[in-house]
């Protein structure tokens, strides 16, 4: 079973990601900021990160530069209510930018993407 | 009867006579009867020394009145009267003596047969007066007693004969000072100058009773006569000897000039004539001529008249002088008076004129005052400015007044334009020597005062003024003609006064600085008002950051929990039954959730702008790459697309802001065309006076905007569309102003709409002149034509 990091700081966010990527058959962690998030890539070993931007204690980018330095090849996926920074989310190495949307296809279709063998 | 008592009584009765108040006449001729009497001598006679002291005539006689016929005279040492006033010496001859016969001829007549003649001298210590003569039939001597007695008796009658020449002399003198009180009394009335010097020539030849008086007064410069004024007819023959007086006058004290003429009839006329001196350079004379007798004769005139002449003679020369003078002194006056008006209108429209720095209000004034009545009072004034770039002089301003115009005070006039203007618009001169005296008086910068126009004066302008006599003044300012003033009477004929033309040149000057002043001033007030306009766009874009930061801010929030909303609800939704009713409810959730999220996205792509990247771009490029979005669109439309790109220098700018424009604008059209159309593109390069702009036009077929929602179409929230919250042209418009651009819409109703995106080619002066580049919305240039 594939397993997935979901880090954000909204709760509901998090119990939405889960709920709805536990149902296509994904193993979900959760963090609630960066440092969080590093905790658990550290111990367990994931298959996709989903990293929301703004959060306390370690913003995303942070927490993104960081697992990208250590797991080059580990896919980080940004998810983020900011869609004005799409277009610089290369620069951050990131493999993916997600804005946020209450329809959560989009989410579904790049975890698949990312996670189809 | 005692000697001694006698005499006393003789005396007595002698001084009672000689300070008795009968006539002098009567008193000698007691005097010399009673000493006859006294002495008991049969003839006593006094003979009276005459004014040219060389003739004794015998005036008084103890035998009674003289008669005329018996006049006897002896000349100064003939007989022994003369012998005796020229020696003033006791004389006494006797009848036997040698020669006394011959020599006192005419007393034999008196008194025939006489012995004795015993002449006295009758003097004071002064003057001799006279001789008292006494004469006997018997020969007889004198006795010291005698002697003593006729001595008294001459120096009685010395003092008599004394006293009647000083009463004489005093009654002339009185009659002479009461005439000259006259004549003065009539040259210090405040009457004409030519009635009073008629009153003045009459006077004169009633005081010397002379037939008639003339005056005459010439300029010595020009020869023109300045006065001429004559009582009594002028003999011929005296009139060319006038003018020669002043030169010919014999040079005595006074100077006079006298003689006389004999007329054709052979009458002789007398002529007394006195030169009269001036200060200035007048010169002219006072004559007299024909003194008449008592008994009607003309008669010389003697030394008497001469010096009375001249006396009257410098009365006039007095009176007239002063009397020029005071003309002098009125005219001053009067020019004064006239230069007191004009400096106070002056002074009135040159305070009106600090009252503006509106070019309009200040030519208002100028011209109020230049053609109000207690202004300069012009008939017509009209105001023609230098246009530097087109080297001419133009029209600006005029105006007239008509007869019938009623003017209020100045000062409330002033603040009033005039009534009728004059249309000088279409006034051109150009500024060259050729051009007439407008152009003239800018080029060499002085005053024209033309007296009679001269063909080719005011050539270019002979269509719009016409004017017999004209002045124009120059306007300078800082050694630069900015205009001219041109005035005329002609409407009135009146002409020009000098004192006019004086002040309107001082005006000219103070309308040249207050029209520049203005000028400037305007200059400024525009420079501030662009100032103003950047920095109240400064102003709102900061007021933009900080609300777009705030909005950005709040819609961020807000998507989080949207997202959990419309996430769990679609989580619900797949739990719930279909025929559940449950599930609509859920389905709503998810709509306005949906709904919700795309108008947040939309906010956030309008006030998302301060985040921007500006490179530099080529525009075609933008351009190619956004039809790419919206090719499938287009297709799918059937919306054929031309493009007529022209190769652009590249831009300064933010090229995902600009794809945004264009895409915003391509959707538009896409839209307006929903049966399909073309879409064409067009570029090209446009000039301007601020630089290089590029400029992109988009163009569709879908027949155009309503006009009644033309004006609204950049107005953010407004849209002709169901769906969408009509931000996109607001959003392109907003981008494009801050790259200091314009968008411009020109629609044609029935055909389309073409929209024109301008952008500054040239990168780093779209900061310093941010004001200009920039199109706020009420700036932006929407033309409304169309069929």
């Amino acid at each position: 079973m594939k397993k997935i990091l979901v880090a954000d700081d909204e709760m509901a966010i998090r119990l939405l990601y889960s709920e709805e990527l536990k149902e296509e058959g994904y193993e979900v962690y959760t963090a609630s900021n960066g440092k969080e998030a590093l905790e658990i890539v550290e111990k367990v070993p994931l298959d996709l990160v989903i990293l929301d931007i703004k959060m306390p204690v370690m913003d995303g980018i942070e927490a993104l530069r960081q697992i990208k330095e250590r797991y080059p090849h580990l896919p980080v996926v940004l998810s983020t209510a900011y869609g004005e920074y799409k277009q610089d989310f290369a620069t951050w190495a990131s493999d993916e930018y997600l804005v946020k949307s209450s329809d959560l296809e989009d989410l579904r279709a790049t975890v698949k993407r990312y996670l189809k063998d | 009867m005692d000697m001694g008592s006698d005499r006393t009584a003789f005396l007595t009765q002698m001084v009672e006579i000689s300070t008795s108040t009968i006539s002098f006449g009567e008193r000698l001729g007691n005097l010399v009867h009673l000493l006859a009497r006294h002495l008991r001598i049969d003839l006593a006679l006094y003979f009276g020394l005459d004014k040219s002291k060389e003739v004794l005539t015998l005036q008084v006689s103890s035998q009674g009145p003289v008669p005329v016929s018996g006049r006897l005279e002896f000349r100064l040492g003939q007989g022994v009267v003369g012998e005796a006033a020229a020696t003033r010496q006791i004389r006494l001859a006797y009848r036997y003596q040698e020669g006394v016969l011959a020599a006192n001829a005419g007393l034999e007549k008196l008194l025939p047969e006489y012995q004795t003649l015993a002449a006295f001298p009758v003097a004071d210590d002064n003057f001799l007066y006279g001789v008292l003569l006494l004469a006997d039939h018997r020969e007889r001597t004198f006795s010291v007693a005698e002697r003593q007695t006729i001595h008294l008796v001459t120096l009685m009658l010395a003092s008599t004969v004394r006293q009647a020449l000083l009463q004489e002399d005093s009654k002339k003198r009185i009659a002479e000072l009461s005439v000259l009180f006259e004549v003065g009394k009539a040259l210090s009335a405040t009457m004409e100058l030519d009635e009073l010097l008629e009153r003045v020539v009459s006077t004169t030849a009633k005081v010397i009773t002379a037939r008639g008086a003339a005056l005459h007064i010439v300029d010595r410069v020009t020869g023109q006569t300045k006065v001429s004024s004559q009582y009594g007819q002028v003999p011929p023959q005296i009139c060319p000897i006038m003018p020669a007086a002043p030169v010919a006058a014999a040079p005595m004290e006074p100077p006079f000039l006298q003689g006389q003429t004999r007329d054709a009839e052979g009458r002789t006329h007398y002529y007394l004539i006195v030169p009269l001196t001036f200060k200035g350079q007048l010169e002219g004379s006072l004559c007299v001529f024909d003194k008449i007798s008592p008994e009607g004769e003309f008669q010389p005139f003697d030394p008497e008249n001469r010096q009375l002449l001249f006396t009257m003679a410098g009365l006039i020369v007095n009176a007239l002088e002063n009397a020029l003078t005071y003309q002098q002194v009125e005219s001053l006056a009067e020019r004064n008076e006239r230069m007191v008006h004009n400096l106070t209108a002056l002074q009135e429209i040159s305070r009106a004129l600090l009252t503006t720095v509106q070019r309009e209000r200040l030519l208002e004034i100028l011209l109020q005052g230049l053609i109000h009545p207690q202004g300069l009072g012009f008939d017509r004034a009209v105001v023609l400015m230098v246009d530097e770039p087109s080297q001419t002089l133009q029209g600006v301003k005029g105006a007239q007044r008509l007869p019938e115009d009623q003017f209020p005070p100045l000062s409330e006039a002033l603040t009033q334009p005039p009534v009728h203007s004059l249309a000088v618009s279409d006034w051109q001169i150009p500024l060259r020597p050729d051009c007439g005296s407008l152009a003239l008086a800018v080029l060499q910068q002085r005053s024209f005062h033309v007296h009679h126009r001269e063909p080719g004066t005011l050539a270019p302008l002979s269509q719009h003024f016409t004017a017999q006599e004209f002045f124009i003044a120059p306007m300078v300012v800082k050694d630069r003609a900015t205009g001219v003033i041109l005035v005329d009477n002609q409407a009135s004929g009146r002409p020009l006064e000098p004192e006019p033309l004086h002040v309107l040149q001082m005006l000219a000057t103070q309308a040249a600085l207050v029209l520049e002043n203005a000028r400037l001033y305007s200059t400024i007030e525009a420079n501030n008002r662009e100032l103003m306009l950047i920095r109240e766009r400064m102003l709102e874009s900061d007021r933009l950051a900080a609300l777009s930061s705030l909005a950005s801010g709040m819609a961020h929030e807000i998507r989080n929990p949207l997202v959990s909303i419309g996430g769990f609800a679609r989580r619900i939704g797949k739990l719930v039954d279909k025929d559940s009713p449950l599930r609509g409810y859920v389905e709503v959730i998810q709509e306005e959730v949906s709904r919700l999220e795309k108008l947040l996205k939309e906010i956030l792509d309008f006030t998302g702008e301060n985040l921007s990247y500006f490179g530099d771009h080529d525009l075609d490029q933008i351009l190619e790459d956004t039809l790419i979005l919206v090719q499938r669109d287009l297709d799918a439309h059937n919306i054929k697309v031309v493009k007529e790109l022209a190769p652009l220098p590249r831009l300064h700018c933010d090229d995902r802001q600009l794809k945004q424009v264009f895409y915003n604008l391509f959707t538009n059209a896409r839209q307006a065309m929903s049966q399909g159309g073309t879409l064409t593109v067009r570029t090209y390069t446009v000039e301007r006076e601020d630089g290089l702009y590029a400029a992109a036009e988009v163009s569709d077929t879908g027949g155009g905007i309503p006009l009644e929602v033309l004006h609204n179409i950049f107005n953010p929230f407004f849209s002709t569309k169901d769906y969408g919250t009509g931000l996109g042209l607001s959003i392109a418009q907003r981008i494009v102003s801050r790259h200091y651009g314009q968008i411009e819409v020109k629609n044609e109703l029935g055909k389309g709409v073409t929209f024109i995106v301008t952008l500054p080619i040239a990168k780093y002066c779209l900061v310093k002149d941010a004001g200009r580049g920039a199109a706020p919305a009420g700036a932006l240039h929407v033309p409304t034509g169309g069929r």
